[in-house]
């Protein structure tokens, strides 16, 4: 029951948090679609009218189609990874046995580490000459990996550095998923002779539909437009194989403080994932009966 | 008859005895290779964190002595020193502390207090328009951090909020997940109790403060620990609008220990556990807070 009464109260209630809302994420957002139209620097004064010019330019712009490609594989490779992995480790981490809370509380630390720090430790654990990943290859005869230092490494080693947080972070969402599976409809299954596989695949995995939808989602915006590993470790080389779209657009606007192109690409990338997340959801809906 | 009975007794005993022997066989192999999962996910959660603990106690021209090849003497401190340490505070790590704390708090005061009385609005009222802005509100937090960062910088800048307090937390104190949570929590929150009260005569401020808050204490602490590692993680936001020393954030601070021509690499592991021990004192004892407050925005959501 809620409370009815022509009431002001809960509009004023609202009232500092959509102000904020309204000046600080809705003004900014109507902001970029604006300068996407005009020609900015961040440093000139005078900005004028361009109509499409600016989409025109990123849209013939090879760098931009080429981030773009990176950035698609990166996703293609890493979303699913990551989905798929915290799957497994939720599974993994709901069993009942003896201590597995205290394993709980290791797999989930990553999450209260900074973005900033997961990547420091990664790359450092990733460095050449000494980094501990290539000495414990060494320890079966693997040689050294050069990683962040060419091109067909690079961008494979920031799935691994985003690995360490993401999984357990997404692995959280799938565990507190599967501990609201009651555990008389898996008993039944039991009994109806269901082995372990089959009770997974069509009992378990369809009551997660829900949390799996979301996990998607959240994953698929999070890395579409994935940018501090980039700014941290590689500034989009070497040789724009890491140069993800959200790095692209940085770089354009800040680096070169071409603000329009900038705006104009941050459209663009806003319409792709638009596009990507309504594809999950036809993808999802159509067997929710 | 008695012959064949005998003889049937005989196989079914051995039959039952092997069935049972082999399901115990499979239920300790099944058990080992679960245990054997667990300690590799934990190896490969602490390798990084052990690695950096060692080396920000050993000094910076021993750091990599034993890490290629891997021993596993690479874990533990190599000639044990507070240098690295001293280090970082010399350049400024305290002052970033301070810094941070202080957003960080901030951040979970104001930025909770506003996200409360958000969610209190959408959870215990009803009011015209209401779905409507609450749609508004859930697509505008769609709308990540780092897409609207530059006119955000622009607009901060405009208002004169450059290396500021202000310009750190004000534009993130209406929190998405937090307003979530609340609303959440107050859907669910006794309605005749703010009825009595409102019979009573009393405010709706007065309601919120003095019935409402005391007996909210779960989602208050799942939001504030979201608020507060949200504010104490932040990064870019910090490095656009105050990049000064003065002004400078734990998250920047990490990043310091590393120039153009060579990296402290003690140094930058001690700043990274720095950075990192702290949000993780905090949210160890209240750890099924943080654990709801993330995976209830998911499972409602």
């Amino acid at each position: 029951m809620k409370i009815k009464k022509k009431n002001i109260a809960p509009y004023l209630l609202l009232l500092p948090a959509l102000a904020l809302l309204l000046v600080f994420r809705i003004y900014p957002m109507v902001s970029t679609i604006i300068e996407s139209f005009y020609t900015n620097n961040l440093t000139a004064d005078a900005r004028e009218f361009v109509g499409l010019a600016n989409f025109n330019r990123v849209l013939s712009d090879p760098i931009f189609w080429k981030s773009l490609k990176v950035t698609l594989v990166f996703n293609l490779i890493n979303i699913p990874t990551q989905v798929g992995l915290a799957l497994v480790v939720a599974v993994i981490l709901n069993m009942r046995t003896r201590g597995i809370s205290i394993f709980r509380s290791i797999v989930m630390l990553p999450i209260a580490v900074s973005p900033v720090v997961s990547t420091t430790l990664w790359k450092t654990m990733m460095d050449y000459n000494a980094g501990v990943i290539n000495g414990l290859l060494a320890l079966v005869d693997v040689s050294r990996q050069e990683f962040f230092l060419v091109k067909e490494q690079a961008l494979w080693s920031i799935v691994i550095v985003t690995a360490w947080k993401g999984i357990p972070y997404m692995m959280i969402f799938f565990l507190a998923g599967l501990q609201e599976i009651p555990v008389a409809v898996l008993e039944a299954a039991k009994i109806d002779g269901a082995n372990a596989w089959q009770s997974f695949f069509r009992v378990t995995l369809p009551l997660l539909k829900r949390v799996f939808a979301f996990v998607l989602v959240t994953d698929t915006i999070l890395n579409l437009i994935l940018f501090a590993p980039i700014w941290l470790i590689t500034k989009g080389g070497p040789q724009l194989s890491t140069n993800l779209i959200m790095y692209e657009t940085y770089r354009r606007g800040m680096v070169y403080g071409d603000l329009g192109a900038s705006s104009a690409m941050l459209i663009v990338v806003i319409l792709i994932v638009a596009i990507v997340l309504g594809l999950q959801f036809l993808a999802l809906r159509s067997d929710d009966v | 008859m008695a012959l064949i009975e005998k003889n049937n007794t005989g196989l079914d005993r051995t039959n039952t005895d092997f069935l049972r022997k082999k399901k115990i066989f499979e239920m300790v192999v099944n058990r080992t290779v679960v245990y054997l999962i667990l300690v590799l996910l934990a190896v490969i959660t602490l390798l990084p964190l052990l690695w950096a603990i060692a080396a920000s106690f050993t000094p910076l021209d021993k750091v990599f002595e034993y890490t290629y090849p891997f021993q596993f003497r690479a874990l533990l401190p190599n000639d044990f020193t507070w240098e690295a340490y001293q280090n970082v505070f010399e350049a400024g790590m305290g002052n970033a502390i301070k810094n941070s704390l202080i957003l960080a708090f901030a951040s979970v005061f104001f930025g909770g207090l506003i996200s409360a009385l958000a969610g209190f609005a959408f959870g215990s009222f009803d009011f015209k328009g209401k779905n409507l802005i609450f749609a508004i509100v859930v697509i505008t937090f769609m709308i990540p951090t780092d897409i609207i960062a530059i006119p955000s910088y622009m607009l901060v800048r405009r208002l004169g909020w450059l290396n500021s307090y202000a310009g750190l937390i004000v534009p993130s104190l209406a929190h998405g997940m937090a307003i979530f949570l609340f609303t959440q929590f107050f859907k669910g929150f006794p309605k005749e109790l703010l009825e009595a009260a409102r019979v009573d005569g009393a405010s709706w401020l007065r309601i919120f403060l003095s019935i409402v808050l005391p007996n909210s204490k779960p989602v208050i602490i799942s939001a504030a620990l979201l608020l507060f590692v949200g504010q104490w993680a932040s990064f870019f936001w910090p490095l656009l609008v105050a990049p000064t020393p003065e002004m400078r954030v734990v998250q920047m601070a990490v990043a310091m220990a590393q120039t153009e021509y060579r990296v402290l690499w003690n140094e930058l592991m001690a700043s990274s556990l720095i950075a990192a021990i702290i949000p993780i004192l905090i949210i160890m004892p209240f750890q099924r807070y943080y654990i709801e407050g993330i995976s209830g925005t998911g499972l409602k959501g």
